[in-house]
């Protein structure tokens, strides 16, 4: 009859941690995205289902502690520099939802890196002209000079004229070189690279022969709720001084 | 078997005996237990019909969820807000603005304008397209089914070639000794009078180094197929053209060079995902014609 109790008992504790995890689970898909950090109930709920689900789906890309690979141009989720939007809670979400150049048609894929060696460097846009090497490498050189590297001057001002001009880098990248978020163009006027180490050579293989990172579209494979956590943990280990501070 | 006996203690706690209260009560649990499970499959599993809305949806018109997330999106695209600074207007605005767009999406099937509109169909053609993509693209490939795609395609992944090379022309009919001419070319400096001599001028066509797309374009296939062969400082036999005969001298030819897997790789790993999804396609429209009982008019068979 003991047995029988316990048994009960621990049916009745189950049942109730369940309803209770549905229920914050509920909360957690109603409340603003932006706002789940600051609730300390919602934030531990989200990164304690968030981390595995992380590791299980977007860790083979982007690490177990999401570092990425530069290697691979896989972007580094760990710092401050968002390729994609400002690093908000929602546009994680919709990134992991939708994807990057996944093919979705609600995908972030308005741009991609042209190759700027080959005779079409961006099949999608013919008015792109290829580009000879000596200008690749003055615009190597305009990049060293606007991170405060050591450049050819004369390269880096044809280069600066390429930039601005004939080789349409200002469209994607701003006409400082920062980038723009709306459309993943990075910020060619810091230290942080996607693709390699920032060296001379790296560079030209980027412009030479072109860039298009792809993140797949989530939104069949996991649940809302899924979706929701992992951007979360996403978050928190990109703002670590904020959500300790929160704790 | 006992059974209830008053006035004995508590007999329901005895599993020895009877219980009626002890029978009743764990049914009373078990159908308790059972409707609460079927209450909760019923009303959150999907395609079912439900009063509630889910959580992960805004509205639901009929049964058909509009998503939460699309709601976010759209009043961050719309207003520049998110959901805590959006005002009940906007709110509102947004949420119309999607059961509206729901409300004709269903309409627009139950008129079966994907028969007769050529703009939905080919909307819906490219949908389906994008489905299949998307699952290709959400498998990842292992590192060594991206090794063996590389080493099996080991042309795709090669520099590009760059050559500097000058393109003398030397009228048909020119007087003087052309083997002077050519030795006279590999200090890549011809003397001018050596020029006057023979009425020869560089042709322009190529400036400095270039790719070897761009020098193939600038010299026309025959001279470019010449051109590729030539070490640094080489010069080619002379080339007979309708413009006269060509002579190549080759300041700097840097060939083609394999890249190895690591700088190869994010270009394998979207070469690889393009061939997954060309398969998929292929695969999905030949499971379609199978399963299709398609027939086709005498006169086209």
């Amino acid at each position: 009859m003991r047995l029988a109790l316990i048994f009960i008992l621990a049916f009745l504790i189950g049942a109730a941690v369940f309803a209770n995890g549905s229920y914050v689970e509920r909360k957690l898909l109603r409340a603003d995205p932006d706002g789940v950090p600051a609730d300390p109930a919602l934030r531990r709920f989200a990164l304690r289902r968030g981390q595995p689900a992380f590791v299980a789906h977007c860790a083979a890309c982007h690490g177990v502690l999401g570092k990425g690979d530069p290697a691979k141009g896989v972007p580094n989720l760990t710092d401050s520099d968002w390729l994609y939007g400002t690093g908000r809670v929602a546009e994680i979400e919709q990134i992991i939802e939708y994807g990057i150049r996944s093919r979705n048609s609600r995908a972030w894929s308005l741009a991609i890196m042209p190759a700027y060696a080959r005779p079409h460097p961006n099949p999608a846009d013919r008015n792109i002209r290829p580009l000879s090497p000596g200008e690749i490498s003055d615009l190597i050189e305009f990049l060293f000079r606007q991170q405060g590297r050591a450049a050819d001057a004369a390269a880096a001002s044809r280069g600066a004229a390429l930039y601005r001009g004939d080789a349409g880098c200002y469209d994607c990248h701003s006409l400082d070189a920062k980038g723009d978020s709306a459309i993943g163009a990075p910020n060619l006027a810091d230290a942080i690279t996607l693709y390699g180490d920032g060296s001379r050579d790296a560079l030209y293989q980027s412009i030479a022969y072109g860039r298009q990172g792809v993140c797949p579209a989530w939104i069949k494979k996991l649940g809302a709720a899924d979706i929701r956590e992992i951007a979360v943990y996403v978050y928190s280990i990109s703002h670590p001084g904020e959500m300790s501070n929160a704790n | 078997m006992p059974t209830d006996q008053k006035g004995k203690g508590t007999p329901w706690r005895d599993p020895t005996r009877v219980s009626s209260v002890r029978s009743f009560a764990l049914m009373t649990l078990g159908a308790l237990i059972g409707l609460f499970l079927a209450g909760y499959s019923l009303f959150t599993a999907r395609g079912v019909s439900t009063l509630s809305v889910p959580a992960e949806d805004v509205a639901l018109v009929n049964q058909q969820p509009i998503s939460r997330s699309d709601y976010l999106i759209l009043l961050q695209t719309l207003y520049g807000v998110d959901l805590s600074h959006a005002t009940r207007e906007q709110r509102q605005k947004v949420l119309n603005d999607m059961i509206r767009e729901e409300l004709f999406v269903q309409r627009g099937k139950e008129l079966d304008l994907a028969s007769s509109d050529p703009e939905v169909r080919s909307a819906l053609v490219n949908a389906v397209e994008l489905e299949i993509s998307q699952d290709a693209i959400t498998a990842e490939p292992t590192e060594a089914t991206l090794r063996d795609y590389y080493t099996t395609h080991p042309d795709r992944y090669v520099s590009e070639g760059i050559m500097n090379v000058r393109d003398w022309v030397f009228p048909a009919g020119a007087p003087g000794d052309m083997a002077a001419a050519l030795q006279a070319l590999k200090s890549a400096v011809i003397p001018p009078e050596t020029l006057a001599r023979l009425h020869a001028h560089e042709s322009g066509k190529t400036q400095g180094d270039e790719f070897y797309f761009a020098a193939k374009i600038h010299l026309g296939d025959q001279l470019f197929a010449s051109a590729r062969d030539l070490s640094d400082g080489a010069v080619s036999a002379p080339i007979q053209l309708s413009d006269g005969v060509h002579v190549l001298y080759m300041v700097a030819n840097k060939r083609p060079v394999p890249f190895d897997f690591d700088k190869a790789r994010p270009q394998v790993l979207n070469d690889y995902r393009s061939h997954a999804i060309d398969q998929l396609k292929a695969g999905d429209e030949s499971f379609l014609r199978k399963r299709a009982n398609v027939r086709v008019a005498d006169d086209l068979r």
